[in-house]
């Protein structure tokens, strides 16, 4: 094996785990507040709606790069000191969530309106109504879209390089910069083929999970 | 609010900058528009040969898909930028754009039109195959004409994403919108200004095309669903 490989690949490998950090971050931050924001969104109160519906489209509507520039370019403003890794985290959750959310109201909607009705009559309240009736069936609608939500994510978190935090991607970045300088040659072929095949290796399994759910659930 | 610790909002400066902003959403708008109608034929074409289960050419197809799918557009658009003047294909950052944009959404587009060409309802095939039609001509008359308007809400879908991710070529330093803009915020640090101006931007930009998407769809939804 050439000599470069083993640095390259330790340095990458550091990277990796950011990736994996980032990842868990922002899906269970996009998990836990896009089910609420999913369930306001089913509420009669127009207002609630109205408000949730303005986040969501906002943040679903953006390019995701522009969220992340803006919150890496805001947190300074806001007198906070600039974190890549936070704002990366903030601007996938912002993103994150409001996909969620839109995957959660559809759950919810598409519960037959009998379900609520019924458990109403026999004197639930709203709360019981929701956590005994509806979201369990509801459940069942939204897993698998959230899993390939849970791809999608973690393939998003390779933009956060962009804005320079050290992940995969801008660790084998920068290898591939620091060989050119000290021998000429880039490697770019091999390194960046290894950040693909890393990226295949967790996703795919992911997706054929998404679409087994899909076809178990329905 | 953040506004009160003495940031100072002048939305005129925006203006200032109009030509290099302009000059930049021409670009978007030049990768993105190849890159949709790349993607379309690329789904459309190969969603055919996948629904028609052509051997190996099939197989093919699908390690192309699941490659683009389950890998992160950015690592492909670096792959295609930085990896392959190695191996003496070098591209420019226009071509980078549109290409990296079509194989991307050509996987999902694909994916899209083969399951609306397999959801085609049975009968209408076995019903060309009695009256005699060859399996391709009978495809040609009821999977094609009805499958691709059944792919249709999920094909748009795909194309809009298309063009929120030509935003992704900033990392190349491709001078399209976003790279314009992060640019002019990273020397002026007018961060609510422009980040105002280009969000507006995008976010009208995908308004109208999914209102525009959405009378196409009405205008070719079957009648009677399918």
């Amino acid at each position: 094996m050439p000599l470069w490989v083993g640095p390259v690949a330790s340095y990458v490998a550091q990277g990796l785990w950011t990736t994996l950090l980032l990842a868990l971050v922002s899906i269970v931050a996009s998990v836990l507040l896009g089910t609420v924001l999913g369930t306001l969104l089913t509420l009669p109160q127009l207002w609630v709606r109205a408000v949730v519906r303005a986040y969501v489209e906002i943040w679903r509507g953006l390019p995701i790069i522009i969220t992340l520039f803006f919150i890496f370019f805001v947190l300074p403003v806001l007198g906070i000191e600039v974190d890549t890794f936070l704002a990366a985290a903030i601007g996938l959750a912002l993103w994150g969530s409001a996909n969620v959310a839109e995957v959660v109201r559809g759950a919810v909607q598409s519960v037959p309106r009998g379900q609520s009705e019924a458990a109403a009559a026999l004197g639930f309240p709203w709360q019981r109504r929701m956590r005994h009736v509806i979201l369990p069936q509801a459940t069942r609608r939204a897993l698998p879209p959230l899993v390939g939500l849970v791809v999608n994510l973690t393939q998003q978190t390779s933009l956060a390089a962009v804005i320079g935090l050290l992940d995969v991607l801008e660790a084998s970045q920068r290898s591939i910069e620091r060989l050119t300088l000290a021998g000429g040659e880039t490697h770019a072929v091999p390194i960046l083929g290894a950040v693909l095949v890393v990226f295949f290796v967790i996703c795919l399994p992911l997706t054929i999970l998404s679409r087994r759910l899909e076809r178990v659930l329905q | 609010m953040f506004l009160a610790q003495g940031y100072d909002f002048q939305p005129g400066f925006v203006f200032d900058h109009l030509p290099a902003l302009a000059h930049g959403l021409l670009r978007t708008l030049a990768i993105s528009a190849i890159g949709m109608a790349g993607a379309l034929v690329v789904g459309l074409v190969l969603g055919a040969l996948s629904a028609l289960r052509v051997p190996v050419v099939r197989q093919v197809i699908r390690c192309y898909v699941e490659v683009f799918r389950n890998t992160p557009l950015l690592v492909q658009i670096f792959f295609l930028y930085f990896a392959l003047p190695d191996i003496g294909l070098q591209l420019s950052g226009f071509t980078v754009g549109w290409l990296s944009l079509l194989l991307w959404g050509g996987a999902y587009t694909v994916e899209n039109f083969r399951a609306g060409f397999e959801a085609v309802e049975h009968g209408y095939v076995e019903a060309c195959r009695a009256l005699g039609f060859s399996r391709l001509s009978a495809f040609r008359q009821t999977n094609v004409p009805l499958g691709w308007r059944i792919a249709l809400p999920s094909v748009t879908n795909i194309l809009i994403s298309v063009f929120k991710n030509s935003s992704f070529m900033i990392a190349i330093s491709y001078p399209e919108l976003t790279e314009t803009a992060i640019g002019i915020v990273a020397v002026s640090f007018r961060v609510f200004e422009l980040f105002a101006a280009i969000g507006i931007v995008y976010l009208g930009l995908v308004w109208l095309m999914s209102l525009g998407t959405q009378a196409v769809e009405r205008r070719f939804a079957i009648p009677g669903g399918h």
